[in-house]
């Protein structure tokens, strides 16, 4: 039986000078997974997520995203990836609708005008829709956020810390968005797993730039059966 | 090729002992030559006897930049730090060297042309060349050295530095040379030198190549010490905080 | 091709929302010309040769404070990462600064050039200059845009952009007054000036667009 990765990671390293951030690092995550990455601060959870996303290469080992080659096949990968890191990572100077547009248009979504409509609909910034982002509060941020990394449908979204960008509200709202993708992978590093443990289903420890664990809940195995 | 690598670690292994003594002698012997063998020049005097400094000078700092540009290109595309440290290194010791060759000129042109500077075509390329590396040198000490995107950024810069050099020597010239000069310059290694003259000055070139390579050599040696005892610091406070 | 055109629009219209920002290179530029202006009247009767060199002088320091903070609102608010993340080539990324940067230099250069006009009485907007300006502004804009990528990664940015930018562009600042210079009737050596502007200016427009993607690779 062969299992259909979403992200497939094999012996992956990263050395910055003589320090070596990741060192063999091996990870496969099931398409529809949900997984929390945990570990202490620099231990290489950051990297390991800005190399997945491809902002940051590796030096040696291979990763595979949806099947593609990261170093390869780059834009395919990008495509595919959609990135919430704990920056809202939008133009302050643009409106919401501005924002979304402009992802929608460099991600090529089809319809691009009613797709971001329809996210500003869902996420509840329709009436704040004309009003420059930097006036809006951090909670309207976060949402928006949510809607950028989303609106290219990604089959995979990569979570840098949601706890210090993302609140309840807006886990439930990024289920809520996400629900109705089954396939749809998850792979956020946190370091409150408390923040996110009903949500998650699999957590993936690493530690001194080492994966040491990785486990499936209980409950995950059983309705995979 | 991986015997020739091999015998090129085993020299450059031997650089502390061979590198100091033969500098050394090297630099004794171009200023014994310069001061004592070379003869009088008969219109100007003493004072060309600075040449077999001036000229082997500049042949030393076009040489550092061209070491600068080709790490630089090494930088970007091994992504391999170490030569980082080595385009930093010659970056120096070229800035070095061509302020050696304007103060050099300098002292030279003061009784010779009658004035310390002119913007004439080739000191004006110095002088920008100078100036190009020196901001480089710059921008390098303001970041991080442990920061690979500064060093990307520097080695993007010294590349389209480098590559500035031949549209910056054909700007100047067409700019000067199409002009009448009220000097008519030659440079003595223009002209046909007679044969004393033309040794010392290749002992200079040796001299000051050495030197220049020796320069090279510490400062890089420096620059990867400097730059391991920072990560071994950054390791330790990671370790104290985890 | 399309997510080259959809980052230009967007830093088009970033422009137009930072225009105070901007718009402040442009009364720099002014004032220098009115205080050279000025100054030089106080020496000289004949101030019509010194004019091409106020000129350029201008161009390329409004030039390098206009473009200092191409990057750095982008790398602040992390939109930088935003569309490096998206699939598009990474060049794109610089000719949506280049452009944007492009444009206001030029909306620079008009105001510049009129108030030029006045103060030195001498027509300046004629095809010839406006070929030579036009063409040289593409040349200094694309280096300085490729140097502002020094963003918000190095302290003192703005005392060091202008310390790298000027020596490189130099061979501009010679051309490029020299050829003002014959389009005005100044008396000096002639000189391929033309050519060297071109020659400069598509070396740095390649160069910089080729090199841009090596300096955000991680």
């Amino acid at each position: 039986m062969t299992a259909t990765f979403a992200i497939e990671v094999t012996r992956l390293s990263k050395r910055y000078g003589t320090t070596t951030v990741l060192d063999g690092v091996e990870l496969s995550l099931v398409a529809g997974s949900r997984t929390a990455l945990t570990g202490a601060n620099g231990a290489g959870k950051s990297t390991l997520l800005a190399i997945l996303s491809t902002l940051v290469s590796p030096t040696g080992g291979q990763v595979r995203i949806a099947g593609y080659d990261l170093q390869t096949q780059a834009v395919e990968v990008r495509r595919r990836i959609g990135v919430l890191g704990h920056r809202p990572m939008l133009y302050e100077d643009l409106t919401p609708l501005e924002n979304l547009l402009f992802f929608a248009k460099l991600y090529g979504v089809a319809n691009p005008r009613p797709r971001a409509e329809a996210f500003l609909e869902v996420l509840g910034l329709w009436s704040r829709r004309f009003e420059p982002v930097s006036v809006l509060s951090r909670g309207y941020h976060q949402r928006l956020a949510i809607g950028r990394a989303l609106i290219h449908s990604p089959e995979i979204l990569l979570l840098d810390e949601p706890e210090t960008g993302l609140d309840a509200e807006g886990i439930e709202l990024l289920d809520a968005l996400m629900l109705r993708e089954p396939a749809f992978t998850v792979l956020a590093a946190t370091h409150r797993l408390d923040r996110i443990a009903g949500w998650a289903d699999s957590t993936a420890n690493i530690e001194r730039g080492r994966l040491v664990s990785h486990q499936v809940s209980a409950e995950a195995l059983a309705a995979s059966r | 090729m991986n015997s020739v690598a091999r015998t090129a670690t085993r020299v450059y292994g031997w650089r502390w002992i061979v590198l100091p003594p033969t500098v050394g002698i090297a630099m004794l012997a171009m200023i014994v030559g310069a001061m004592v063998v070379a003869p009088r020049e008969a219109v100007e005097g003493e004072v060309q006897r600075i040449f077999y400094i001036h000229v082997p000078s500049a042949i030393a700092a076009y040489l550092a930049f061209f070491i600068v540009f080709v790490s630089s290109i090494a930088v970007l595309w091994r992504r391999d730090m170490r030569f980082d440290v080595v385009a930093r290194a010659a970056a120096g010791v070229g800035v070095l060297f061509t302020g050696l060759v304007l103060a050099t000129g300098a002292i030279w042109g003061h009784p010779i042309w009658g004035t310390w500077w002119a913007w004439d075509a080739r000191l004006t390329s110095t002088l920008i060349l100078f100036l190009i590396f020196s901001g480089y040198l710059l921008a390098r000490s303001l970041s991080d050295t442990s920061d690979e995107q500064s060093a990307r950024y520097g080695a993007v810069f010294a590349i389209i530095g480098f590559l500035d050099i031949p549209i910056i020597n054909m700007s100047v010239r067409w700019w000067r040379t199409l002009h009448p000069q009220p000097i008519v310059l030659k440079m003595p290694g223009e002209q046909a030198l007679p044969g004393s003259m033309l040794a010392v000055l290749w002992l200079g070139m040796v001299a000051i190549l050495l030197l220049a390579l020796w320069f090279i050599v510490l400062r890089s040696e420096t620059e990867r010490i400097a730059t391991r005892v920072n990560e071994l610091r950054v390791a330790l406070d990671r370790d104290d905080e985890g | 091709m399309n997510g080259a055109l959809t980052v230009m629009r967007k830093d088009l219209v970033l422009l137009w929302r930072h225009r105070s920002g901007w718009l402040s290179a442009a009364t720099f530029a002014t004032m220098s010309v009115l205080t050279y202006s000025f100054a030089f009247d106080l020496v000289t009767d004949d101030v019509r040769p010194l004019l091409p060199g106020v000129l350029w002088v201008t161009f390329l320091f409004a030039g390098i404070i206009a473009c200092s903070r191409s990057f750095a609102d982008e790398v602040e608010q992390g939109t930088f990462d935003a569309m490096l993340v998206a699939p598009i080539p990474r060049s794109s990324l610089y000719l949506g600064k280049a452009v944007s940067n492009l444009a206001a230099l030029l909306t620079i250069e008009v105001a510049v050039m009129l108030m030029a006009t006045i103060l030195f009485n001498t027509t300046l907007l004629t095809a010839e200059l406006a070929f030579i300006v036009g063409v040289g502004t593409v040349g200094y804009v694309s280096l300085t845009t490729l140097l502002a990528t020094l963003g918000s990664r190095v302290r003192s940015r703005e005392v060091l952009l202008p310390v790298l930018a000027l020596p490189l562009l130099v061979p501009l600042l010679i051309a490029g007054v020299r050829a003002t210079g014959g389009a005005l009737d100044v008396p000096n050596g002639d000189g391929p000036w033309l050519l060297l502007i071109v020659v400069f200016t598509i070396w740095s427009a390649v160069g910089s667009a080729l090199l841009f993607p090596m300096v955000v690779e991680q």
